[in-house]
């Protein structure tokens, strides 16, 4: 059954579009269907909708609920992956104009959203090449890769490259291309085999999370490879310039440096809390201990001066001379504090844990249960095949990350099942101390002294790496507005434009308005503050309606989460803070102001109307 | 150091190249810090933005791509960087060769190629010492960075200096620029490229390592050096409809005019 039987839907991709293509899309979009090999090319929705759906997450969401069925698994090949572009991806001129967005049945909970984004220069490529997206369906037989080049589309035979890590795939992918400058986005071992929360990799230093390579692994797609030369058509090119260079400015202050990267424990630092030890310390010592002895280069996205993206070359230690490319947050570097490692120890297990393409966070906070349990005899040598759990012993880890992988040996397996998987087998007290969002896992950092992100990550789908997030105060160019909207820092997925929200500061005046003046000088549009805010609620909306077909209601947010995330802070200055004092009121809040019911999580009505989805009404809160 | 007997020539019978102003008459020039540069290509990226260029091939010159950072290879492969686009010559080669007088070098720094006028006959793309010219395969025409001379003449900075994320790009009136060419080489125990080769230009940059590191030519300090115009072309361009009889017209009237241009060009 599909989810929807929508009539409109039929006419969605015109055969032949009878309205203005507005600036920033190239107008197609590429259908895959991997079972039978049949590549279809559709065209854009008519400008109406494109501007009612306009950026990436919100229209993938909406031709996703429209394409998958209900009630299916994860990896049956009726999931369906839709990857998109938004109109200023690619465009140049503008900071954070690199975005890409896909969408999925998660396999990491099974019943909620999957969201993989990612940066870099794939999305430019895709464009390059002259699609604005791709749907993928179906399952091949044997390992495939898509070619999309404005030359041909094809499918290829991948059997070459399975098996074969990130680096390696990217490098034979972009010389078997003949195109030094093509752009790849792939899945490793992880992907291959299923791990639930397998990456894509792409260009070396972008990763898109939440299960999208286990998606990808199930329909044997082992990589997109994308080149082109053609670049979209910009509306009004010196308005475009202007208002790109005043986002530009809006966010110099948060300009990476090499110095940060030569220092910083990472984004922890900035509230000053790390995870160690599986959640049960936050206090920062010398963990960034011989990162100044390394060699960084930053190595920004495509056009993007926020220069998030950077290389290492190790200076010092047992490690001195690996390389490693890692992109703009720094969940992996919490993933190897959390398993009792400091300096270059990290550095060099996050470039394993990419390469091999298993998302951070998954590993994080499985692996820190096991080595918990392993300390509190809990799991015993008769179930590591001879791995001694111990906190910081590298080669346990290092060989867990292989397992993992691969899915080799019973604790390699159920890691890669999950932490959620893990405790539930571990039984007893160990239930208690594992960290899991709807069996995904937060985005690794030690989110738990901070309020706002950590209702982000409680309400997001489940792992889905929430976009955003803020201070106590709205941002500027929003006081105009009585109260906060879902464009709150408070509330998940407000931004969907597709920029990066890494290249977001909405703190200082013109930090948002900068934004929406750069879509408006790309598209022709007029859109307004208001109507950037209703298009990311309208996002916000379809992601919840997507887990209400398939049985998400509001009360999973704060029930279906391991305990040791709303414990209490163990030390440091945060010590003996929780969320939980707030639960489950602050979420019930948060579903009344985006207009849902607080505990269904059902969008009303009103909403749905005010929204222009009646559509969905038959998933609609009727009381 | 012994005077060119082209440079003898420039003072005797005045500039071998044609020269305009474009708005204030002060000369400009972009200095590339080797030593700040990432590799981004946020530069050459930016060039085509500006240009309305085809957004790849990256790295090569072409008719859609003025400007290449090397080596070629991913960003963030290589741990040294170079551009390499036009150089701006003072002593101009290009424009020097043109039989059509296409090219000009404008007193602000920039060395343009007029596409209308040009005829395709390639001089140029020869007599360059950096290899920096191509020819647009559609319209024949020849093609380099034009060092953004229409920004320029909105007082604005080159669009790939403005895009440079890390400042390894700068652009001011040339003294500036050259004063803080010298203060950074000094202070990082480099040295300046492209003040003296070929008699210098309106691009410097600061390099370090030697320059066979960043792939950059060695040019000698000479003006107008020899250039490598093959015979067989020259020969082509005067005895067959190659080029059209509208170019051959124009570049009869001005070799009548400008006669002493013909010397470098058809004798050095
Ligand atoms: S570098 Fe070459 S193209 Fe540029 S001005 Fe000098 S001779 Fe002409
Ligand atoms: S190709 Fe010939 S005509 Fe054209 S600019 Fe070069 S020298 Fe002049
Ligand atoms: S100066 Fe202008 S034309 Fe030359 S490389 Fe830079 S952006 Fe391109
Ligand atoms: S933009 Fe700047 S840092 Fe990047 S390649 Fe160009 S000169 Fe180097």
């Amino acid at each position: 059954m599909m989810a929807t039987a929508n009539s409109d839907y039929a006419n969605f991709f015109p055969k032949n579009r009878q309205t203005r293509l507005p600036g920033g899309y190239m107008g197609k979009i590429l259908r895959i269907d991997m079972t039978t090999g049949k590549l279809t090319d559709l065209n854009l929705p008519e400008e109406s909708l494109l501007r009612k759906y306009w950026g990436g997450q919100l229209f993938a969401e909406y031709v996703l609920l429209n394409e998958l069925p209900l009630d299916i698994d994860p990896y049956d090949p009726a999931n369906v992956i839709v990857g998109m572009t938004g109109p200023i991806t690619g465009t140049g001129f503008t900071p954070g104009g690199t975005k890409m967005c896909f969408v999925y049945l998660s396999p990491a909970t099974r019943h909620t959203l999957g969201r993989g984004a990612t940066s870099g220069y794939f999305g430019t490529s895709l464009k390059a090449a002259g699609y604005d997206g791709i749907i993928v369906t179906g399952a091949a037989q044997s390992p495939k890769y898509l070619y999309v080049g404005e030359d041909k589309v094809e499918l290829r035979d991948a059997s070459r490259v399975w098996g074969k890590g990130i680096r390696d795939t990217e490098e034979m992918l972009r010389k078997e291309s003949g195109h030094q400058d093509a752009r790849i986005g792939c899945i490793g071992p992880a992907g291959e085999h299923l791990i639930r929360a397998a990456m894509l990799v792409n260009d070396y230093n972008h990763t898109a999370a939440h299960g999208l390579g286990a998606v990808m692994g199930s329909k044997k797609l082992k990589a997109f490879v994308a080149w082109g030369t053609k670049r979209p058509r910009v509306h009004d090119k010196n308005r475009l310039i202007d208002a790109g260079a005043r986002w530009a400015k809006a966010i110099s202050s948060r300009k990476t440096t090499v110095k940060k990267r030569l220092t910083s424990v990472g984004h922890g630092e900035d509230w000053g809390a790390i995870t160690k030890l599986n959640w049960r310390s936050t206090i920062i010592t010398d963990e960034a201990k011989g990162l100044d002895q390394n060699r960084v280069t930053l190595r920004p996205c495509f056009q993007c001066p926020r220069m998030c993206p950077w290389d290492v070359e190790i200076g010092e230690g047992r490690f001195k001379g690996k390389v490693g490319h890692f992109n703009a947050g720094s969940e992996w570097m919490d993933t190897f504090y959390n398993l009792g490692f400091k300096g270059n120890d990290v550095l060099y297990l996050s470039e394993r844990i990419n390469d091999l393409g298993i998302e951070c966070s998954h590993f994080a906070c499985g692996a820190g249960l096991a080595f918990e349990a392993w300390e509190k005899g809990v799991l015993g040598p008769d179930h590591t095949d001879g791995l001694k759990l111990e906190w910081g012993n590298l080669e346990a880890v290092e060989t867990l990350l292989e397992r993992c992988a691969r899915r080799e040996t019973w604790l390699g397996n159920i890691l890669a099942d999950g932490p959620k998987e893990l405790a539930e087998e571990l039984g007893g007290e160990a239930k208690n101390w594992v960290v899991h969002t709807k069996g995904g896992t937060p985005a690794q950092h030690e989110w738990r002294p901070l309020l706002s992100q950590m209702l982000r990550e409680l309400v997001a789908s489940g792992g889905m790496k929430p976009q955003g997030a803020g201070g106590a105060e709205p941002p500027a160019d929003l006081r105009y507005r009585e109260k906060w909207g879902p464009l709150d820092p408070n509330q998940p997925d407000g931004w969907t434009s597709s920029h990066c929200w890494f290249a977001l500061n909405e703190k200082p005046p013109d930090g948002v308005q900068s934004m929406v003046d750069s879509l408006n000088a790309t598209t022709g549009w007029d859109v307004s503050l208001d109507e950037t805010i209703d298009v990311g609620h309208r996002a916000i909306i379809l992601q919840s309606v997507f887990g209400t077909q398939r049985g998400w209601i509001a009360e999973h947010d704060w029930q279906d989460v391991g305990p040791r995330f709303l414990e209490p802070i163990p030390d440091g200055k945060y010590k003996g803070f929780t969320i939980a004092k707030w639960l489950p009121g602050l979420i019930y809040e948060y579903y009344r102001i985006s207009g849902r019911h607080e505990r269904t999580g059902r969008p009303y009505m009103d909403t749905l109307t005010r929204l222009g989805l009646e559509e969905f009404k038959e998933w609609s809160q009727l009381d | 150091m012994t005077t060119s007997p082209i440079e003898t020539l420039t003072q005797q019978y005045g500039n071998l190249v044609p020269t305009g102003r474009l708005i204030d008459g002060k000369p400009r020039s972009i200095l590339f810090d080797a030593t700040k540069c990432i590799g981004c290509r946020h530069c050459v990226q930016a060039c085509k933005d500006w240009n309305d260029h085809d957004r790849t091939s990256l790295y090569e010159l072409s008719s859609t791509n003025w400007i290449t950072m090397e080596p070629p290879v991913l960003e963030g492969l290589s741990p040294l960087w170079a551009r390499n686009s036009c150089m701006h010559c003072n002593f101009a080669a290009c424009a020097a060769v043109c039989p059509v007088e296409a090219i000009t070098k404008y007193e602000e720094g920039p060395v343009v190629i007029n596409k209308d006028v040009c005829i395709g006959c390639e001089y140029c793309i020869h007599a360059c010492p950096w290899e920096v010219i191509t020819k647009n395969d559609i319209t024949g025409k020849a093609s380099k960075c034009t060092m953004c001379s229409d920004r320029i003449s909105e007082d604005k900075q080159p669009f790939c200096v403005q895009a440079c994320p890390v400042s390894a790009l700068d652009f001011g009136f040339s003294e500036e620029i050259s004063d803080k060419a010298k203060k950074q080489a000094e202070a990082i125990g480099g040295y300046i490229y492209g003040e003296k080769e070929a008699g210098g230009g309106n691009v410097v940059y600061v390099l370090k390592e030697v320059k066979e590191k960043y792939g950059v030519r060695n040019i000698g300090a000479e003006k107008f050096p020899k250039h490598k115009i093959p015979l067989g072309l020259m020969l082509k361009d005067l005895f067959t409809p190659r080029c059209g009889i509208a170019g051959k017209l124009r570049a009869l009237y001005l070799a009548i005019i400008h006669p002493k241009r013909l010397i470098y060009r058809y004798f050095s």
